[in-house]
């Protein structure tokens, strides 16, 4: 059979491939190849060497205040997310009425596009802060607990779903067994729920992570980096490099294999874990 | 209709690893041959090779007398019934059937009566507008059949059919196939691991283990004359009794000896024994030639052995005693009206007629 | 039991609290698009009275001075386009480099996996100077670079579920006189609907609200949604209409409400299917 399907491999694998060769793959090599060069566009490069991966280091501050940024940022929203989105699901998974309409809810934010998400929270942000006269660019501060809920807004209601889920598929008979072995709620939840959701929890804490870290839309709407840049995350940072100050493309393609090879890294430690949570069972 | 030829076929997977060395297998028209054997043994590779599902990395494949190696599957009119049935999951019981001749292109009110034909005999008529999921194992497993049935083809093949069905309807259906089998007058190729299913079924069993074909014969002659312990041991149920033992030779006679009994072997044997004694051999016998001592009446000397009974199972038409002479175990299928108390010693006969000598290293019959 | 009932009570009043909380950004921003331009920052929170009830008037000018409505035709026919191409094409190359094993697909897979952990940032600048030189910066061109930025999760989550698909339904359809193509299109791609329901609604929740890959492919001449608003807002310069953006807001937002009241069961199930397997 599998000569027979060989044979069309024409029509079955290269529409997807040569899309896929043409807008990745070539990029991705050419992008390597560019973070070592000096350029304006991609006909012009010079090499140049490691000499934009030291600028992005030493001259430009703002790259290293933006990784820092963002650090802070995705730690403080990994955390508030997940707690959240987990006590949520445990209320949820409750017999409660109205369960469902409070799920649609919860969840509907996250299908709100980044750049509207971000304007809508400018409003909001904005009118409070105009009560006391300031505005979110007067200080980093206020950009930085702004974006922290916005992303809990966003995606406080997607891992909750997440979360649900995976409480749902603890067999009830496990519950039934704590209860007439004398466990406490609490006993339960420390004993029976947390542990069987882990793998859930290994999920959710790594797509926060990863869109936190990777955070673009949100970040250009609701602040914009303001005030000078001090908001600005790795993604934003890395876009201002490219687009906003000529001649320094290389340094933008070199942070940007930066933010890759970071963003990589936190892909391969979740592949392991996985993987050897996947052997346990 | 059509005979299929095997001449000197050889599988090997891309990964390396060879299945079947060299096979070699002629099957007539409108023969109901059976592939039996262990798991992994090369029956399911055989049947999916001659379906064009696996490509033959060696030899030479004939259906009728077309040589069909490079033939896709679609071009060897056969049809296949699945194990897992392979139902379109999301097409009617009444698409399922036709979906074959649509592919064909046969007119629409034809392939109406056959489909309709095929469904009255398998008496699923009443589910053509369902869906699969709807159906239960029984009634998806005839519209496996059904579906192979109206494309009327010159070689039927069927892999495992029966053994996702529990123990009632695999019976029902074995002679549903058997029936079908007559009605269609093709040539029908199965697979089992069921030897019941082999027994009941073929017009000639093919035994294979580890991609080599270890006997090719009736039922009749597989289970009275088995060629090597594989098959002796494979056909019947409870298994034969393999006890090894040493010829020994005084005068004209052999004898069969272990622990204290000397098995007085029949004159018929005492050329091929000729070379064997004071050598290793096994003695096969199975448990329904072995007799309580006093019900015995064919007057063979020397034949009695003294069984410790571990365990007596009565099962209605048959009682078994599982028991022991010293090391070695042993199963007899006595009369049900004996009787017999546990963890008490029996004396019981074995009817040399029926016993089998095998050589201990080839594992090959020496005599029967 | 009779605790019980007690905490469900807290925890259904503390719930109806969070949803309130949930909904007032959304409720903030609708409510606003009512009113007249300048009480909208003068007092956002109060509530539209005779005096700064302004009707639809916002929408005209949001409208008018935006091009949101071509933007908003321009973002359906790219998301359809897209979502189509993906689902059609990704699925056929998950059951190809399934069915087909051997070192090159497995290779290819491998490159698929790989490029879902590069962040867009990482080819952002080659792959528009690529797409320009190839004349994908139009609303056609855009639909194959979606293609290609989307395969990589789609391509996996497809070969997720048809590695467990039993391979006999193929074979019987095979057998039953398809070709390879008949039988992806028959027979496999029906059994792919559920998953096929899934690449699709993850994919057009990213393309629909996606603004850099248009905004560097398509510029402000073929605005997107996303692109409109970033535009309007940008090229304001702090005097921005606030009115007129209110609207294009509640706009941009009322298409999403919309679908998903009617596919929220797909949309949840969709967004833990691609969770749990990318």
């Amino acid at each position: 059979m599998e000569k027979n399907i060989k044979k069309y491999f024409p029509i079955f694998l290269l529409p997807t491939l040569i899309s896929f060769i043409l807008v990745f793959l070539i990029p991705f090599v050419l992008g390597i190849y560019l973070s070592f060069t000096k350029f304006t566009t991609v006909e012009n490069a010079t090499w140049v060497g490691i000499e934009n991966y030291i600028q992005a280091f030493t001259q430009d501050t703002n790259f290293l205040n933006a990784l820092w940024f963002t650090v802070k940022f995705t730690v403080v929203s990994v955390i508030t997310v997940n707690v959240l989105a987990f006590c949520l699901a445990l209320i949820l998974t409750r017999a409660i009425r109205g369960t469902s309409f409070f799920r649609t809810v919860f969840f509907m934010p996250n299908l709100i596009g980044g750049i509207v998400l971000g304007y809508i929270w400018n409003l909001l942000i904005n009118s409070v802060l105009g009560m006391f006269g300031y505005d979110i660019t007067y200080d980093a501060k206020f950009g930085f607990w702004g974006l922290v809920f916005l992303m809990n807004w966003q995606l406080i209601g997607y891992m909750m779903v997440i979360y649900i889920a995976g409480i749902q598929n603890i067999p009830k008979e496990l519950n039934e067994a704590a209860r007439i072995d004398g466990a406490s709620p609490f006993n339960i939840l420390k004993n029976i729920t947390i542990p069987m959701v882990m793998p859930s929890v290994t999920i959710c804490l790594f797509l926060t992570l990863t869109n936190s870290f990777k955070l673009f839309d949100q970040n250009l709407a609701l602040t914009g980096g303001a005030p000078a840049r001090e908001t600005s995350m790795l993604a934003l940072d890395i876009f201002n490099t490219f687009y906003g100050r000529i001649g320094w493309q290389g340094v933008g393609q070199a942070k940007a294999v930066v933010f890759f090879l970071i963003v990589a890294t936190i892909a391969f430690i979740q592949l392991k874990i996985t993987a050897r949570k996947e052997v346990e069972q | 209709m059509a005979s299929i030829s095997l001449k000197n076929i050889k599988k090997t997977y891309e990964d390396g690893v060879t299945v079947i060395e060299n096979l070699n297998l002629e099957i007539n028209d409108k023969e109901f041959v059976i592939l039996v054997g262990p798991s992994g043994c090369g029956k399911s590779t055989t049947l999916r090779m001659i379906a064009g599902l696996e490509e033959i990395s060696d030899g030479e494949l004939y259906i009728g007398n077309r040589l069909v190696n490079n033939v896709s599957p679609k071009d060897r009119d056969i049809a296949m019934v699945f194990q897992s049935y392979a139902l379109y999951p999301h097409m009617s019981v009444y698409k399922n059937m036709a979906f074959g001749l649509k592919n064909r292109k046969v007119p629409k009110d034809e392939i109406d009566k056959k489909v309709r034909a095929a469904a009255k005999t398998l008496e699923i008529e009443k589910y053509l507008n369902r869906k699969p999921r709807a159906l239960s194992g029984g009634q998806r497993q005839r519209v496996a059949l059904g579906r192979a049935m109206v494309r009327e083809p010159s070689v039927f093949l069927l892999d495992e059919p029966l053994s996702n069905l529990d123990a009632k309807l695999r019976t029902e259906m074995r002679s549903r196939i058997s029936m079908l089998h007559k009605e269609l007058q093709t040539t029908f190729v199965y697979v089992t691991h069921d030897q019941t299913e082999a027994m009941t079924m073929g017009d000639r069993i093919v035994v294979m283990k580890d991609g080599v074909i270890m006997q090719n014969d009736t039922p009749q002659m597989l289970y009275n004359h088995p060629q090597n312990m594989f098959v002796a041991g494979f056909i019947g149920s409870p298994q034969m009794n393999f006890i090894n033992c040493k010829i020994l030779r005084k005068q004209d006679c052999f004898y069969a000896s272990f622990n204290e009994y000397n098995i007085k072997l029949p004159m018929r044997m005492n050329e091929a024994l000729s070379l064997y004694a004071d050598k290793e051999v096994v003695l096969g016998v199975r448990p329904e030639d072995i007799y309580i001592e006093k019900e015995y009446f064919k007057g063979d000397l020397n034949n009695v052995i003294h069984l410790y009974v571990d365990i007596a199972e009565m099962t209605g038409a048959n009682y078994y005693i599982y028991g022991s002479i010293a090391d070695k175990k042993l199963i007899a299928d006595i009369s049900p009206n004996s009787k017999i108390i546990k963890d008490t010693v029996c004396n019981l006969a074995i009817d040399t007629d029926k016993i089998h000598i095998f050589d201990t290293v080839s594992e090959k019959l020496i005599c029967d | 039991m009779k605790d019980g009932k007690k905490t469900n009570v807290i925890a259904f009043t503390v719930l109806l609290f969070l949803s309130a909380l949930f909904l007032f950004p959304i409720y903030l921003v609708v409510m606003n698009s009512f009113k007249s331009r300048f009480n909208i920052v003068s007092e956002p929170f109060a509530f539209p009275d005779s005096e700064t009830f302004v009707g639809l008037e916002n929408y005209i000018t949001g409208i008018e001075s935006s091009g949101i409505i071509d933007a908003l035709f321009r973002t359906v026919f790219i998301t359809v386009g897209s979502v189509l191409a993906i689902v059609i094409f990704t699925s056929m190359t998950a059951w190809y480099i399934t069915r087909v094993k051997n070192k090159y697909t497995k290779g290819i897979y491998y490159l698929f996996l790989f490029s879902m952990i590069v962040p867009f940032q990482m080819v952002m600048f080659t792959m528009t100077a690529v797409c320009i030189k190839l004349g994908l910066n139009n609303i056609f061109g855009i639909i194959p670079v979606y293609l290609g930025f989307g395969s990589g999760l789609s391509v996996f989550m497809f070969s997720g579920f048809i590695k467990s698909l039993p391979k006999e339904i193929e074979e019987a359809a095979m057998i039953d006189g398809c070709s390879p193509l008949k039988t992806f299109f028959v027979v496999v791609f029906p059994i792919l609907k559920p998953t096929a329901i899934t690449v699709a609604i993850l994919n057009a929740m990213w393309i629909w609200n996606d603004f850099l890959l248009p905004y560097l492919l398509l510029g402000t001449n073929n605005k997107t949604l996303s692109v409109a608003i970033q535009i309007t807002m940008q090229g304001a310069y702090g005097s921005i209409n606030w009115g007129g953006f209110m609207a294009m807001l509640v706009l941009a937002i009322i298409p999403i409400i919309i679908f998903y009241m009617f596919c929220q069961k797909y949309i949840i199930k969709g967004v833990i299917d691609g969770a749990v397997k990318g």
